[in-house]
């Protein structure tokens, strides 16, 4: 009994609330639309460069945050695992951009304009 | 009911001082490092995207339509994972060990993908990891995703094995959703790559 009230609880998060697998399938059916519309844009002639890159980028954060939200219960897990994750995702998005800078290498302006 | 949690608390060896379960914070914790490792590969991908001094290049070798349905084979195993986890959760443990076989199937799916994407790659076009940078930094990117997918179906396939032997029950949800954790990390960053390597002309 001790045992299932424990995995009840961990289930809920230590942050109260939870998913339901209505909110599963909801959230699995915007991430297919989401794709789906990703790819459709590649084909979609006439699209600034910039638009696209800038336009892929929001549609893939959105993907993510779905995903770490919903199905892996961040929204409604303790603060700290939250930092646990956030913290390195920061540290690690801020890797990338100086690695980007120190090389020169920009997604979303070509690179006689820099 | 606050007594109870505690008195649970002190017999489960599970819990540490912060009040949370060991094996999810150690999870989150290798999540949170396993970023930054995946954060340097796609930095170095993008640093030295276009620098490559022959070919091919990534548009000469990428198939649009095969990686989207890889995709949209992880994004589907992502779902079945929390559906394993809401059946384990109300004690359905052969509801949870099909929806567990089910993903580790997806997984597997999506790693025959990407082993029929590298011999294309090395096969009728020549690209290789040594062939120029653009093959060194995206085979060492996509290697090491497909690794961590390979490491996720065994994992899956483990629990599928014991949930069968009945191993398993709705006491071992923690172990489930650490499980769960490393599976939906492993489609974030197919949701990154996807998008930054494949799509982003």
């Amino acid at each position: 009994m001790a045992d299932h009230h424990a995995a009840a609880a961990t289930t809920h998060g230590d942050g109260g609330g939870h998913a339901t697998v209505r909110t599963y399938v909801n959230v699995a059916i915007m991430l297919a639309i989401i794709t789906a519309v990703e790819v459709t844009t590649l084909y979609v002639p006439g699209i600034p460069n910039w638009l696209l890159v800038l336009g892929l980028l929001v549609m893939s954060a959105i993907k993510f945050f779905l995903v770490v939200g919903f199905f892996m219960h961040l929204r409604y897990d303790h603060p700290i695992l939250r930092a646990l994750f956030v913290g390195p995702l920061i540290i690690a998005i801020a890797i990338i951009m100086a690695v980007m800078a120190l090389f020169s290498a920009f997604l979303l302006l070509p690179r006689h304009v820099l | 009911m606050a007594d109870h949690a505690a008195t649970h608390a002190v017999h489960d060896p599970n819990i540490g001082n912060t009040g949370l379960d060991n094996r999810k914070m150690g999870m989150w914790a290798f999540l949170g490092s396993d970023c930054m490792f995946f954060g340097s590969l796609i930095g170095t991908y993008l640093a030295y995207k276009g620098k490559s001094i022959s070919g091919p290049g990534p548009h000469d070798v990428f198939d649009i339509p095969l990686t989207s349905y890889s995709a949209a084979l992880l994004l589907a195993s992502s779902l079945t994972m929390v559906l394993a986890l809401s059946n384990l959760q109300r004690h359905r443990v052969n509801s949870a060990a099909r929806w567990l076989l089910v993903t580790a199937l997806l997984g597997a799916h999506f790693v025959g993908n990407q082993v029929y994407e590298f011999t294309t790659f090395a096969l009728h076009h020549g690209l290789k990891l040594s062939t120029n940078l653009f093959g060194s930094t995206f085979f060492v990117l996509t290697g090491f995703h497909g690794a961590h997918v390979t490491g996720g179906v065994i994992w899956l396939l483990i629990l599928v094995g014991l949930a069968w032997r009945g191993q398993i029950d709705a006491r071992d949800y923690t172990k489930v959703e650490v499980a769960g954790l490393y599976w939906h990390f492993v489609d974030i960053v197919w949701i990154a790559i996807f998008t930054v390597i494949y799509l982003i002309p």
